[in-house]
């Protein structure tokens, strides 16, 4: 097996997964300008509705998407509109320093209902894999990346063809003459809120494929939500893609890094968050929108 | 109305009420009152519930049965608890609080090797004993601390009993790729781990880290899947374990025996992974299968514990439940030979202890670690844990080499 | 951009001038003398509930400087308290057992860090900034907990001197005040003129002669210095640092909760937010054991949605009860 080829499989694999999750969040920063520090909260409530559903119900996780997007998106929408609607436009930090109390909320909330119990979702084709040129792909994963790609691509194409994807833009660049022009402001807010919650609802869907459910499980995926936003750049669906695939694959590739200096063992994958990170400070110094850039029209 | 005023009264208001001592914890003159921070939120919340669950059934159990005897009066028991988040400084200030305004007498541990290192060197300064059962890493215990003492075995032992049941095995394992996490704990073990394997003649053909925060390991697996190694063992805790464990399914990893620090010995790994956690090893300080007869005072056998246990919380206890009720023993029977609550007289007590218990023998070497207790190897047969190793303690055979994946 | 311009547009949102409420700073600098009397109670445990407010004080107020003044939002100012400790650790591994020594160091380090990783991050703008900064701090905190020399993620423990114990909480007592009186000195100045001009504009500023990109080093320079002044005297009186104590996410985001809750840009609302915030948390962590964080969650929720414009307004509002429901719904979309 040629090891760097099956790091840049797991990295994309693990990227696909990383660009969903970014996704959400980066449509409310770029659009709403709200640093939504609850995401990671949706993320595991996505997690946990998939492993109810799979436990109580039997339903494949997979097939379960599609209910754990529209039960978040409406969580999201019903707590933008009257919640954080109150202060949408503050200063960005006003809405951070709300978002963090929520997400202290449902994170606590959930340790009381499910407690700190660690759960998993394990299916009947959980760790199923095939071998291609001496590469292994797991089926889970690599149908994770197929979701990923579909959504990202439903995404876009909603966002610049439907009626709605435009009033969303219009929105996001000038509030002012989109409220002229007949938009309602607020509704479109809670929309743009409960898809970034929607998103983030599928994301733990596939994220509980392969990892363990815990109140707290949201957490490392927020901080990498945020790095690979801007890597890609803020606001753009591609940009997340991007972004998640670049940053998956900078950290598959970092395991490489194994060696001895006298008595300092120097570990690539111990060092992985710092590694993905000067990756970023590159990419920002020389394109300071990220990636793909800011999205415009 | 105002604003102004009521804000600078709100605020003054609240500066007093945080300088206010609070009513010490011990009112009664005749109780003992202990005192714990533990993690009840935060990253290490099932561990820390787990923790408390073996304080609270040793004090119901004490309770019932007399109290603690001291110097010819008894004493009842009080435990009093504070959430350290899972973080390394507020459990020692939570300790802190415990001590100078709660006014407990002795402190019980908290859950986590971080946690207890820093809550070691806070009763250290306050000159309080703590005895602690859930935190394994030699560091605490190397700063020569006298207040301090650590009922459970170091975290170099963890996976020597893997290891030397895995060099026992035929096809012996000759190969050997450790994986740790990167806190403090789990490289303790990695290094244990990999100084055992060289005593026992295995080669040593991976040894990595990565952060204990990681949400994917699928290259630190790849990559020790080109070493082929015969025996996998990962030194984390349970979210890495689950992680690890479907990583190597998904990689198709086929090694003769793979074994784990924390995770095959709590339900939710068996829980979660179904057949794929069958024939994985765990380490384990203690199980309901050690056949120590303790001494009185307490329930003598771990057969005898495990059912009381059951019956009380619904489900069998894990080896953190045994270990924290053994940190309260260590205390009952050093108070009671002491025959005094003064603190130095108790901390001699503990320093010179010597018994046997339900949990295996609680003595203390200078620097107040408990290196004479051996670890115990767990394997998971057919979704029930089973210990397998020494060979003393068996109940099953050991099941070796793993069947392929799929077929367990 | 004429200073008195902003002046006018700081007023017209509440806010006493540049400084903020001058009734909050007085109050600030009441409680700061109070606080002087808390060793005399000999309580250990009162020592470090009051210590850590001033710690995380210290640490708003270098917050302030570059996030409220400059508005450039630093998610990574952790990073320099974090240096700040391990400086510390380090001159206690070289058996030098001099605080002063050890904040000495800390500032310096701090301060050249800020200036060196600050001359290509402050090109960023915004949101790009501040991932920017998370990202430094990750980095950092990743290196540190590799480097076995820094003694890994185990940590190292820093020696103490047990007989005096009082001495680190007047140390950071100190460093707290500096910090106070450092930002209100600023903030009189032209720097601090400088520091909102480019927060309000940044390329009109350039146009008047303001050289950007010195002022927003200078601002995150000394807001270094602050946090990393806290950050030795923290290691020291704490006794034991490793990278999850001292480059921890709540040491990240408490200072700026903390600011944005005390009002940002003042010189009184950092102290008021950390007061309150860190007295809040103690006070639910002593009487709600189990639930404690789920009510400063609520808590945290509710002031957001009640004081949109911080503690601090509170001082300086004239009005009753109309006055406040206006502001309920001055950010409603």
């Amino acid at each position: 097996m040629q090891l760097w080829a099956q790091d840049l499989v797991n990295g994309i694999l693990a990227g696909g997964i990383l660009a969903v999750v970014a996704l959400g969040f980066s449509l409310v920063w770029g659009i709403m300008n709200i640093i939504n520090l609850a995401h990671g909260a949706f993320v595991m409530l996505g997690a946990y509705l998939t492993w109810e559903l799979f436990r109580q119900l039997h339903v494949d996780p997979f097939l379960s998407l599609p209910i754990t997007f529209v039960a978040l998106f409406v969580l999201g929408y019903l707590l933008q509109r009257y919640v954080i609607n109150w202060v949408a436009r503050a200063p960005i930090l006003t809405t951070f320093l709300l978002t963090f109390g929520l997400s202290l909320l449902i994170v606590n909330i959930a340790l009381i209902i499910w407690t700190g119990d660690t759960r998993g979702v394990t299916t009947s084709y959980s760790g199923a894999n095939f071998t291609v040129a001496g590469v292994t792909v797991p089926w889970a994963k690599l149908l994770t990346l197929v979701a990923a790609l579909a959504i990202t691509g439903v995404l876009q194409l909603w966002l610049t063809r439907s009626k709605m994807g435009r009033a969303i833009r219009a929105t996001s660049m000038d509030i002012g003459a989109a409220q002229l022009s007949g938009v309602r402001v607020a509704h479109i807010y809670a929309i743009v809120f409960g898809l970034g919650a929607g998103l983030a609802g599928v994301a733990g869907t596939l994220v509980s494929l392969s990892y363990a459910l815990t109140p707290t499980m949201g957490d490392p995926f927020v901080v990498a939500a945020f790095v690979v936003c801007v890597l890609g750049g803020l606001g753009s669906v591609q940009g997340a893609l991007v972004g998640g695939l670049v940053y998956g694959i900078v950290e598959a590739f970092a395991t490489q890094l194994d060696v001895t200096i006298g008595t300092q063992h120097i570990s690539g994958s111990g060092l992985q968050d710092a590694i993905a990170l000067v990756v970023l400070l590159i990419v920002l110094l020389v394109r300071p929108t990220g990636i793909i850039g800011r999205a415009t029209a | 109305m105002q604003f102004r005023p009521t804000a600078w009264l709100v605020v003054l208001a609240l500066c007093g009420t945080l300088a206010a001592p609070s009513t010490p914890a011990s009112a009664a003159g005749d109780t003992i009152v202990f005192g714990s921070p533990v993690s009840l939120t935060g990253s290490l919340t099932k561990e820390g519930h787990l923790t408390q669950e073996g304080y609270e059934f040793w004090k119901t159990y004490i309770n019932a049965h007399g109290g603690i005897k001291v110097g010819g009066k008894s004493y009842k028991v009080d435990i009093k608890y504070y959430d350290d988040e899972s973080k390394n400084d507020t459990s020692a200030q939570l300790a802190e609080r415990l001590i100078d305004q709660d006014h407990v007498n002795f402190i019980l541990g908290p859950y986590g090797s971080g946690t207890s290192f820093t809550v070691a060197q806070m009763v250290e300064r306050k000159k309080i004993p703590m005895v602690e059962g859930n935190g394994a890493a030699e560091k605490i215990f190397n700063q020569g601390f006298r207040y301090t003492f650590g009922v459970l075995s170091p975290a170099k032992r963890y996976l020597e009993g893997i290891i030397d049941m895995a060099s026992q095995q035929k096809p012996a394992a000759k190969t050997v790729a450790i994986t740790a996490a990167s806190d403090a704990f789990s490289q303790e073990v990695a290094q244990g781990a990999a100084a055992a394997a060289a005593a026992h003649h295995m080669t040593v053909v991976y040894n990595n880290k990565y952060p204990d925060t990681a949400t994917d390991v699928s290259s630190v697996i790849s990559a020790l899947k080109q070493t082929n190694p015969d025996l996998v063992l990962n030194a984390g805790h349970v979210q890495d374990a689950l992680l690890v464990q479907k990583g190597l399914k998904e990689q198709n990893v086929q090694a003769k025996g793979y074994g784990y620090t924390v995770g095959p010995d709590t339900p939710d790994f068996a829980n979660s992974l179904g057949k794929d956690a069958n024939e994985v090893f765990g380490a384990a300080q203690w199980s309901d299968a050690v056949k120590y007869k303790g001494a009185p005072g307490f329930y003598q056998t771990a057969q005898q514990y495990a059912k009381a246990f059951e019956a009380a919380y619904h489900h069998r206890p894990d080896y953190h439940n045994a270990e924290s009720t053994a940190a309260c023993l260590a205390f009952q029977y050093a108070i009671e030979k002491a025959g005094s609550l003064d603190p130095e007289k108790v901390r001699d007590a503990l320093a010179k202890l010597d018994v046997t218990t339900f949990y295996g023998i609680i003595k203390f070497d200078s620097r107040g670690l408990n290196v004479y207790k051996p670890m115990v190897t767990n394997q998971i047969q057919n979704g029930k844990l089973v210990t397998v190793w020494p060979k003393g303690l068996a109940e099953k055979p050991v099941i070796w080499p793993a069947k392929p994946w799929g077929q367990r | 951009m004429t200073p008195s311009s902003t002046h006018r547009a700081l007023r017209g949102i509440g806010l006493g001038g540049i400084t903020g409420s001058p009734i909050a700073f007085a109050f600030v600098l009441a409680v700061m003398a109070a606080l002087l009397a808390v060793p005399f109670a000999h309580n250990d445990y009162l020592n470090i509930v009051f210590r850590n407010i001033l710690m995380y004080a210290a640490m708003a107020y270098g917050w302030n400087l570059i996030g409220g003044y400059t508005g450039y939002v630093s998610f990574g100012n952790v990073t320099f308290f974090g240096l700040g400790a391990y400086c510390s650790g380090l001159l206690s591994q070289a058996h030098v057992d001099n605080l002063l020594a050890d904040v000495a160091l800390a500032v310096a380090v701090a301060g050249a860090f800020a200036i060196v990783v600050g001359f290509p991050l402050l090109r960023l703008r915004g949101h790009y900034f501040a991932i920017a900064t998370l990202g430094v701090g990750l980095a950092v905190s990743d290196v540190v907990a590799n480097l076995d020399a820094l003694g890994g993620t185990s940590g190292l423990a820093v020696r103490q001197d047990n007989a005096h114990f009082w001495i680190y909480y007047y140390a950071m007592w100190a460093v707290a005040l500096a910090s106070i009186l450092g930002t209100y000195a600023i903030a009189r100045s032209k720097l601090g003129y400088a520091f909102v001009a480019i927060r309000e504009n940044e390329d009109a500023a350039a146009v008047l002669g303001i050289s950007p990109t010195r002022y927003k080093i200078t601002a995150w320079a000394i807001g270094a210095a602050m946090a990393g002044a806290a950050g030795a005297v923290f290691g020291v009186a704490n006794g034991f640092i490793d990278p999850s104590i001292t480059f921890s996410p709540d040491s990240n985001v408490f200072p700026i909760v903390m600011t944005i809750l005390g009002g940002i840009g003042t010189v009184g609302g950092p102290f008021i937010g950390a007061l309150i915030l860190a007295g809040v948390n103690e006070l639910l962590q002593r009487y709600f054991v189990n639930a404690h964080t789920l009510f400063f969650g609520a808590m945290i929720v509710l002031v957001v949605l009640l004081l949109p414009r911080g503690l601090v307004w509170l001082f300086g509002m004239r009005g009753g009860v109309r006055a406040w429901l206006a502001t309920l719904t001055a950010y409603k979309a």
